[in-house]
Formats: C-alpha cells, structure tokens, sequence
C-alpha cells in the first residue's frame, strides 16, 4: 500500500448506552441489575458496516447530520479509537486537524506551545525550528509570540493550534470541522491551506457541515446516516443526494405551523399562474386566522431550507391581524435566484422585530424555480448563497 | 506503512470489491458484524516494548511539558522538589527519633529517614501524578495515537528529576551529620533497577483502573498516606520483626521494603543488601509490572470510548 492511503473494510463501532460506570456506585448498580436478571449491558452501533477507501492524494468528505458518526469514524482513522469489528489498514503518517486547541497548554508562552505541539504531533525540534516564523506567520502572532497563551484571545489560540498543525506535512490529513471558530477571512486562510496541503499530494479525509467549503474542497463524498453509508461517490452527487434529503426533513415540517395566529392557507406563485423563474416575480398569499386583533410586523425570507435565509423581504411589514380571517398579499418583484427547490420562511411578531413571537420563524411553503443553472464556482472559493445576477462580458485584446 | 497498523486490526479478509457498492444508495445493513470479524487485542509484549520505545521522544516532551508548568509560577521553582522531603525528614527527626527509639543500626536518624523518604516520594509522586495522567490528558486522548503509557511514563520522569534534586540534600546532609557514604554505594543502581519496576507498575495499573472507575482518585491520596506506614520509610522493616519468613512475605507483598533497606544498608551501614529479601522483592516486581501491563494493554482498548 502507497503512503497516503486508507482501507477500511467492514468497520464496526458500538458505545454503551446505559450511562458509562466510570464511578464505583455506577458500577455496583449495573452490577446489581445483572443479578437481578436485568440486561445490564446495551450497546448501540454508531458505525455499522463502513467500507472506506481512499487512495493517495485524494480528498474525501464526510457529511450528514449530527450523530451519524462522521467524528467517530475519523477518530477510528486517527487510531485513536479501535473499531469494535472490521479491518483497517492507514499507510502513511497521520495529521489530524481535531480540536486543533487541545495540546495548547494555556501557561506556556506561545513560542513554548508551538515547540511543544509541534513534538507532540511528532515533529522534531529541528524540523519545528526550521518552520518557525512560517507558523507564526501563518497564525499572525509575531507580536504576541512570547506572551502565555492564556492571556490570548480564544481566536488566537485557535489560530495557533491550527498553524501548528497545518505545517505537521503528513501523508493523510484528517479536518474536523475546525473551520467553525475563527473569523471569514482566518477561515478562507484555513481552507486555502489545506487545500494547499492537498496540492502536495496529501490525502485528505473532511468533515464539515458548511457543504459549500465541502464542495470546493472535495473531489468525492461519504454520506454517513445513522451510523452506515448512505451514498458515496464524486463530491456533487452526494451532496446534491445530502441536500435533498435535508430539504425533505424541512418540508416535512411545512404546515406545522402554531401559535396565536393560524396559517390557514400559503401560496408562493408567479403571478401567470407557473413557475417562478430567474429574475421574475412571485406572488405570496397568507390567509391567517386569528381570534383576537393584533398590531403586528410580518416578516419573509428565502430559505434553500435551513431556517438561514439567503434573502429576507426588506422591510417588513406592519399589518393589522384579526379578528377572523386576514389575507396577506406579499409580490416579491424579482427573484435573483438560481435554479433549484426554495423554501418560504415566515414569522409573525407583536410589534417590531424584538416584540413577541405570533408566529414563529419556520417554513410555510416550497417553491421550485426555473432559470440558469448554478455553475461550479472555481477551486478554493467559497458561495454562500446560490445567487444569479445577470451579466455581460466583454473582452478586447489590446 | 506505520508499525502494527495493520497487525493490531485482526480480521478475516474477504474477496469483496469495495467500489461495488458504489451508488447503490442504501443497502440492506446487517444489524451486527459477522463474528469473525470482531475486534480481539492481541497483546504481544515485544511489539508493545517496540511502539512504546518508537514514542520515546513524545515521552520525554510531554514530561518537560509538565515540569514547565508546574515551575511556571511557582516563585520557588524547582526548590519545591526537595522541600518535602527536607521537612518531612525534619518533622520525622524531631518526632519518631524522640518518642519512639528506632533502630538505625547507628545510622544517624535524619540520613536514615532521608533515604527512605526519597524512594518513597518518587514512588508516591509518580503514582500520584501518574496515575491520574490519563484522565487530565483526555484532550490529547482523543486526538494524538500514541502507546497510552507514555502518559503515565511521563509523570515518573518527572518525579525522577525531582527525585534527583532531592538527592542533592545528601550532599549537605552527610557533612552536617558527620557520617560518609560507605564502599557498597555501587549496589545502587541494583536497588534503583527494582524501584522502577514496581513504581511503573504500580503507576501505570493505577492509570489505568482510574479511567473506567474514577473514585481511585479520590482515594488514591488515602492509599498513599497509608502506604507511608505501610513501608519502612520512618522505621527499618528489622523494627517490626526480625523473622526471616515475615521478611520475605513483606518484600514480595511491597518491594519497596528491600529497596529502602537496601539503600540504607548499602549506603549507611555498608554490608551488602539482604539478598533473599532483595531478590524476592525484585522477582515480585517484575510479576507486578507484567501483571500491571498486560491489565494495561487490555484497558487501553476502551479508554478513548470512555475518557
């Protein structure tokens, strides 16, 4: 096997369920359970059956919701963990970009932490000297590099765990999801470099939930669900299974919508009775039912299905509510939006935006909408919104 | 490829390509893996010496890491390390020497109480420290691989090099008692070699145990305390009886008696240690250390699921 790969055949995790008797009086009632004839011990598998393969240079994501098992999988690659059953082979030394503060001891200066982790991951001191002022560099510490870290900021430890840790050169890198502290532009900086590091023909195993870094950072895909692979494959094609799944989860909750205001009826149409489309408009119709009269604001957004959306109708909008049946008209004049499922988000308030909640912020309806597609958005840039804004080019040669 | 990677993951292999199920979406899972392929530890005692000598530098470094911080901010830094037993020895002195009469074999009793104190202090800090080494380093746990001894390990270098400062009070104390190191001083490092053996063992199955049942740490400080009784450290093991089979039983049950004994003899008295006492502790250790390895290695499997 080549430095760089890993084989994993038939992995198998499982965890104690009942509460783990790390104390005697724990252990003295599981043991009094048993001899009671109670089932003392029960397991549950949070990893059944992964067959992984990765080959050197490759980048690989894993995905899916929380407790599908992608950390505990990475962990098991980390050889931290022992798998309960199956077969693993990892060629190559590892690097590991998991809880990248941990190894920061907070009474050592930071010239001392970076000594020190840089051994601890299994650097040489002559290799951490070598790469000094670049780490420092990396975690933009120069002027605070003989101060004790526990006077640093949080972000500034983290930068520091990070820039030790993305210099370390190993044959596999494991991510996970250390990109969710740090500031946009420290964690442009994080992908850069890892994609850097991918550059040199490291493999790379990812875990995030922030799919759009996924896709610019990822050639193929693992989509962990319960514990099992759902799909695998090239990066656009689990994700896109990924997305609509999530998306299915949100429209399985559209219409559950309570509070002192009833929805009794959502249209989301354009107003020629078809699909909205790119750059068109889209006619929104609440019927609310409510018993009393409220002086209230409402509010709409575009979702592609979390509660974050990518657009909020600006401004609100104040409205008299009740008693009986109201109907709300909303024209939105003009989508910038790519092809694809949407999902209307709404909320009603008692007064302004800070007032109480007359209907909380969720999902009224879904539309699809038809115009250009969405393209690949180039190597190490992120979207964060499927936005399409009209264009036109021209180039000359001088 | 990394060593013992793929030796430690026992399984059956199968012919069976692993891009078949590509695309497939989900396929029907079965609910527990086929038996032959459950995870068993094989322990084998060399490869696990050979991973652990592999991780030497990680050692060392996570012990100098320790002996940073705790000199951090301490305004008397390294002083510490032979303040405890200095006062130790003087409260002892000025106690047991003046209530109870001790048989020192005409040692004087501060030299007498000092060596005893300083093997003890290493073996007590070292399980002490040591032995709690796995439950405060569960950050690292959780992300570095690493033989999980090399925490433990590092607690006992740590008390080495304090146990080495301490031992420079004997420079004083020689001259100011008068008394001078005899010739059989070079039987020493036969007694040290036994006084590793059992602080490692004792240390790393403390270690150990203390992950899965965290109340050893709160009675850890009890047990040390007691043990402070339990051994010759303020009296010699002649003081308690002089017969042979109570000697023997009480070395192989705690071998730090022949080492302290030892040490005194060696270095105070100058007649060579008690043999058969000497090597039924040395024996004893070595089944203690085996013992406590073996207990390691199967613990160590869990750790990172429970810690």
């Amino acid at each position: 096997m080549r430095n760089g790969t890993i084989a994993g055949e038939e992995l198998w995790k499982r965890f104690r369920l009942d509460a783990r008797p790390t104390y005697l009086q724990d252990r003295i009632a599981t043991i009094r359970d048993r001899l009671r004839g109670q089932e003392g011990e029960r397991w549950r598998w949070v990893l059944s059956d992964i067959d992984l393969r990765v080959e050197p240079g490759e980048s690989w994501a894993l995905v899916g919701a929380n407790g599908a098992g992608k950390s505990t999988l990475l962990k098991i690659v980390c050889r931290v963990m022992y798998p309960t059953a199956g077969r693993l082979q990892i060629a190559g030394r590892v690097g590991a970009l998991i809880e990248v503060r941990a190894g920061i001891t907070p009474l050592l200066t930071g010239r001392e932490n970076i000594y020190l982790s840089g051994s601890i991951m299994g650097l040489r001191r002559r290799d951490v000297a070598r790469r000094f002022d670049e780490i420092v560099a990396f975690a933009e510490l120069e002027g605070a590099i003989d101060r004790q870290v526990k006077y640093y900021s949080s972000g500034m430890q983290m930068r520091l765990g990070f820039a030790v840790a993305a210099h370390l050169e190993p044959d596999i890198l494991l991510v996970d999801e250390v990109l969710a502290v740090g500031d946009a532009v420290f964690q442009q900086r994080c992908l850069d470099r890892i994609r850097a590091v991918l550059g040199e023909g490291t493999t790379l195993l990812f875990v995030s939930h922030d799919l759009a870094a996924v896709e610019a950072t990822c050639s193929h895909g693992v989509w962990l669900h319960n514990g099992g692979i759902q799909t695998r494959g090239p990066i656009r094609d689990v994700l896109a299974a990924y997305r609509a799944a999530v998306e299915g989860d949100a429209k399985s909750r559209t219409g559950r919508v309570e509070g002192l205001i009833k929805v009794a009826e959502v249209d989301a149409v354009s107003p020629d009775g078809g699909l909205p489309k790119t750059g068109g408009e889209l006619d929104v119709t609440l019927t609310l039912l409510s018993d009393e009269r409220y002086r209230a604001w409402i509010y709409l957004g575009v979702t592609e299905g979390a509660a974050t959306p990518i657009f909020l109708v600006n401004p609100g909008r104040e409205a008299i509510i009740g008693p009986g049946k109201t109907r709300v008209k909303c024209t939105i004049a003009s989508l910038p939006l790519a092809k694809g499922r949407y999902y209307l988000w709404g909320g009603i308030y008692r007064w302004w935006t800070a007032g109480d909640e007359l209907i909380l912020w969720q999902p009224l309806t879904e539309f699809d909408l038809y115009g250009p597609q969405l393209g690949q958005a180039p190597r190490a840039v992120v979207r964060l919104s499927p936005l399409h804004v009209d264009s036109d080019w021209t180039i000359e040669s001088a | 490829m990394l060593e013992g990677a793929s030796s430690d993951l026992s399984a059956a292999a199968r012919p069976k390509d692993a891009a078949q199920r590509h695309d497939t979406g989900a396929p029907a899972r079965p609910s527990e893996p086929r038996p032959e392929i459950w995870f068993h530890r094989r322990i084998n005692l060399f490869s696990a010496v050979k991973d652990l000598w592999q991780f030497r530098e990680l050692t060392i470094t996570l012990a100098e890491r320790d002996l940073r911080i705790r000199y951090k901010q301490a305004v008397l830094g390294i002083a510490w390390a032979l303040i405890a037993p200095v006062i130790l020895m003087i409260a002892f002195t000025l106690l047991f020497n003046r209530f109870a009469k001790i048989n020192t074999g005409g040692a004087p009793y501060a030299l007498f109480s000092y060596l005893g104190l300083l093997p003890w202090t290493f073996f007590a800090t070292s399980v002490l420290q040591g032995g709690s080494a796995l439950v405060t380093n569960t950050e690292l746990l959780n992300k570095l691989y690493c033989p999980r001894e090399v925490f433990p390990i590092a607690a006992i270098l740590d008390a080495g090099v304090d146990a080495m400062i301490a031992t420079c009070v004997l420079a004083v104390l020689f001259p100011i008692t008068g008394f001078a190191p005899k010739t059989t001083t070079y039987y020493l490092p036969l007694l040290l070699v036994v006084l590793l053996a059992f602080t490692l063992a004792a240390t790393i199955a403390v270690a150990a145990v203390t992950v899965y049942a965290r109340d050893l740490r709160l009675a850890l400080p009890l047990a040390i305390q007691i043990g402070l009784f339990a051994t010759p450290v303020v009296y010699g093991a002649s003081s308690i009886s002089t017969s042979k089979a109570f000697l023997i039983i009480y070395s192989a049950i705690n071998p730090l008696v022949p080492v302290i004994d030892g040490l005194r003899d060696t270095l105070l008295i100058g007649v060579p240690p008690n043999w058969i006492s000497l090597g039924v502790g040395a024996a004893s250790s070595l089944i203690y250390l085996l013992g406590a390895f073996l207990l390691f290695k199967r613990l160590e499997v869990g750790m990172a699921d429970i810690a």
